[in-house]
């Protein structure tokens, strides 16, 4: 009886054993298919249905849609000019502001990188805005100091701004490359006696092609998807971007909107494809991990590099000077005088736009990470066949311009069963999915860190599948999940092209009010509000930037 | 047998990583694969964890088959080289984790881990980050987190690999005495002779994903099946299939004539280079023995052994 009782009680432990193991199993394939069937459903479907939209109709495949071109084609010629103008600039001052990291200390250096940052953290018009404070009819600079009456609208409006826009976010690419820039090459150089110039010429630019390649691609891709700047400034300068924009606006020609983003789309993903060749070459370029100073004399090229660097950085200073000031103050009879006045006229756009905002941001932080961290762990760390799609079809939104992927959501979630259309979940929804491909990129960088040793230990000691997520993976991405968070958030703080279609009139976001503010005239106003969005993603990405560093020194010191 | 491993064939891109490979181990035996770096040994010990699939054959740990099941269903427990050491936890919680999944409860798992940690003589470390130990220590922490879930094998990938000369040397009697305290079969993998030579109760050499030859240190050494085994054990004077250990050449008065020409001192012994019959050999002498200079004439005795 003994004997028996024991078998009974082994086999009924071995039997919840077993049941404890088919429930993890059962659990680990529907986190894998739910999030699978998000991205299919909240990227690929809308993603075709712009396709769908722009190709299909009265039951067949026609290109009608594409004949505009024949007739406006000056539309696509307009993009191209801008885009290339607008790219070249702003890869040439990212260049000079790279170099002069050569030449400056250390502290220098964090300002310029605060000021880069400020621009990063800024809504995307804010140029717009203080373009016209600036240089406009009325404008500061062209009116009153130099007593001008130009027509500071057109091509040249919108390269400035998207100029000045841009560059940031190339220099701060260029710079992180030249982080891991082996500097013992320059002291070679000079042990050689070559002279700064040489050294920058025959060395440093010729490495850094790669780089300088993909910060003129980016740079060309974001001018094409565009339309706010244009719309603000462009005056009869239309692009394929605003003409885009005002058929859903103006004409609620959904078929033309979907056509001409499909136009803007081609040249995106011709440059995706080039991006992530340059990209790999990027990487695999030179990673030096002694950090060195390499000081070069001040001299030869270095004069035109210093010259350009401090001229653009005068720019982005002179413009959040107009910024604060405008906010601040106001005219009466010719005099400047300061006042709080605009704060107040500001409050009744702020109240429910602003705390609206800072919700939705929050939110698509979360779900964009969460999914990003569910997604990268079936498909980078357990590499399933499956995922790896998954994750290729996920980056669509990066790829895609941003009023593609709104478009796309309204076709996409117009009609039952998935009628979503004027709910703030369809907005919440694309923030999330659009921030996506950002996520996953961070989060996979920071899975590099972890050793497959560390998973293979966990798996040998019992730890399923779904405890190894839980246990090592989650808590050995927190650096990169915080990074995920910030950037996530700041983006939807300041985005507005994907969700310009999506957004119901009565719950407007704040970069909403504030475009609408700057269109209509109200500077002032335009001003307080964009103080305001600035201040706050500004906080949230220095108090990340702590944690991140506390945290990733506990991680990455083992 | 204990563990048994049949016809072990495992194919990157239809090349084969390992071919074949069969061999067996006792209880409590300590078996160690020894190779130069990508011969398959690593690919072994992969194999038996069931970190990849492979293409056929057969592994049996105490009468079962386990070549599918997945690593978590084994009972065996793998050191990895780099530890793979939980960064994120303490010395106590990466000791313990294995038992979360054995049904402890946390105080008595707590216990354990304690118990653990003072049979590796870590006591104190319990709350210590892994990330503040050094290398020996992070070695007995992974040794612990492996142990404590009483698997039936132990694997060892390159255990030494990361440890200086001294700790090396006091980490292998650590691993003799952790035999005797578990009673456990220990199968590891090395290229460094001196690991396989100082612990393992066998030796199984491997080249090019094939066994070369399984036996103990002794005859590894003195009867080496092939030139292969010949070469990566230890240096010999090597003529047409002949070998002769430079140990084993030796000073005779009755010998043949042989001239030094060449010398090296290299600490407790030197090493000559000398001529004999138009051929160069190696042969070495303690350094307390008499020493001879370039171009002495010597008188030696030496018997060439067949491979």
């Amino acid at each position: 009886m003994g004997i028996r009782n024991k078998t009974f009680n082994e086999l009924n432990s071995i039997n919840t054993v077993v049941k404890r193991k088919k429930a993890l199993d059962m659990m680990n394939s529907l986190l894998k298919i739910f999030t699978a069937l998000l991205v299919i459903v909240f990227v690929l479907y809308p993603f075709l249905s712009v396709f769908g939209k722009a190709l299909y109709s009265d039951g067949r495949i026609n290109f009608s849609e594409f004949l505009f071109l024949k007739g406006e084609f000056y539309l696509v010629k307009n993009s191209i000019l801008s885009a290339t103008i607008t790219a070249l600039l702003s890869t040439i001052f990212a260049l000079a502001l790279g170099l002069m990291t050569f030449f400056v200390s250390e502290r220098q250096k964090k300002a310029i990188m605060f000021i880069l940052l400020l621009t990063m953290v800024s809504p995307p018009f804010i140029g717009s805005l203080t373009y016209i404070e600036l240089f406009g009819r009325n404008g500061f600079i062209t009116r009153d100091i130099l007593k001008l009456s130009i027509n500071p609208y057109g091509l040249w409006g919108i390269v400035s701004v998207q100029t000045l826009g841009f560059t940031s976010l190339n220099a701060v690419l260029l710079i992180g490359y030249l982080d891991s820039f082996d500097k013992t090459m320059i002291e070679a150089a000079k042990s050689l006696k070559a002279s700064t110039t040489s050294i920058l010429l025959d060395v440093v630019i010729p490495l850094m092609k790669p780089a300088i390649a993909v910060c003129f691609l980016l740079s060309f891709i974001r001018s094409m998807a565009d339309f706010s700047s244009p719309m603000i400034i462009g005056g009869a300068f239309n692009t394929l971007a605003t003409e885009a924009y005002l058929s859903i606006i103006a004409k609620g020609n959904s078929p033309r909107a979907s056509a001409i983003s499909v136009i803007l789309f081609i040249p995106s993903i011709i440059v995706f494809i080039i991006y992530g060749h340059y990209l790999k070459e990027q990487q695999s370029a030179s990673k030096n991990l002694r950090q060195t100073q390499a000081k070069m004399k001040k001299s030869g090229l270095y004069h035109l590099v210093k010259i350009l660097a401090l001229f653009f950085i005068l720019w982005l200073i002179i413009q959040y000077l107009a910024i604060f000031t405008s906010a601040f103050t106001d005219k009466y009879k010719g005099e400047v005088y300061f006042t709080l006045d605009n704060i107040r006229d500001s409050l009744p756009h702020i109240r429910d736009s602003f705390v609206r905002s800072i919700i939705y941001s929050i939110i698509a932080g979360v779900f964009s990470s969460l999914i990003g961290l569910v997604l990268s762990y079936y498909s980078y760390i357990m590499k399933g066949k499956y995922m790896k799609f998954i994750d290729f079809i996920s980056n669509m939104p990066y790829i895609v311009p941003g009023t593609f992927f709104g478009l796309g959501y309204i076709f996409a979630f117009n009609k039952s069963p998935l009628k979503l259309t004027g709910t703030a979940l369809i907005v919440i929804l694309n923030l999330i999915f659009r921030q996506l491909p950002m996520s996953i990129r961070t989060i996979q960088s920071s899975m590099t860190q972890i050793e497959r040793a560390t998973l293979n230990s966990a798996k040998d000691l019992g730890a399923h599948n779904l405890y190894i997520l839980k246990d090592m993976v989650f808590p050995m991405t927190y650096s990169g999940l915080f990074l995920s968070f910030t950037n996530a958030f700041i983006s939807s703080m300041t985005t507005i092209g994907s969700i310009i279609f999506l957004v119901y009139p009565s719950r407007k976001l704040a970069t909403f009010v504030l475009f609408d503010l700057v269109s209509s005239g109200k500077y002032k106003i335009a001003s307080v509000l964009s103080c305001i969005i600035i201040i706050v993603c500004l906080s949230v990405s220095l108090l990340s930037y702590r944690i991140f560093n506390r945290s990733s020194k506990n991680v990455s010191q083992y | 047998m204990f563990l048994n491993i049949k016809n072990l064939t495992k194919k990157y891109n239809n090349i084969e990583a390992v071919n074949k490979v069969s061999f067996s181990a006792q209880e409590k035996e300590i078996i160690c694969i020894l190779g130069p770096s990508g011969c398959g040994k690593t690919t072994i010990l992969q194999s038996i964890g069931g970190f990849i699939k492979i293409d056929g054959g057969e592994i049996i740990l105490d009468g079962k088959n386990i070549e599918n099941l997945e690593p978590e269903d084994r009972e065996i427990a793998t050191v990895f080289q780099s530890y793979g050491l939980f960064p994120h936890k303490t010395v106590i919680e990466n000791i313990i984790y294995g038992l979360k999944f054995r049904r402890y409860k946390k105080k008595d798992a707590i216990e354990e881990g304690k118990r653990m940690l003072e049979v590796l003589n870590l006591k104190g470390y319990e709350n210590k980050r892994v990330t503040q130990l050094s290398g020996g220590e992070q070695q007995r922490v992974a040794l612990g987190r492996a142990l404590i879930v009483k698997p039936k094998l132990l694997l060892l990938d390159e255990p030494f690999s990361n440890l200086d000369t001294k700790l090396r040397v006091s980490m292998r009697g650590e691993l003799l005495r952790i035999r005797e305290v578990f009673n456990i079969t220990m199968l590891f993998v090395t290229h460094d002779q001196e690991d396989a030579f100082s612990i393992a109760d066998r030796i199984i050499v491997m080249n090019k994903g094939q066994i070369e030859q399984i036996d103990t240190a002794r005859n590894i050494y003195l009867n080496p099946k092939t030139e292969f085994v010949l070469n990566f054990i230890g240096s010999a004077n090597v003529d047409n299939g002949y070998f002769v250990r430079p140990e084993a050449i030796k000073i005779s008065e009755d010998g043949e004539e042989a001239r030094v020409v060449g010398k090296t001192f290299k600490g407790s012994f030197i090493e000559y280079i000398i001529e004999y019959k138009n051929n160069r050999y190696k042969m070495i002498r303690l350094n307390n023995e008499e020493e001879y200079e370039i171009n002495d004439k010597i008188y030696i005795e030496m018997e060439m052994r067949e491979i």
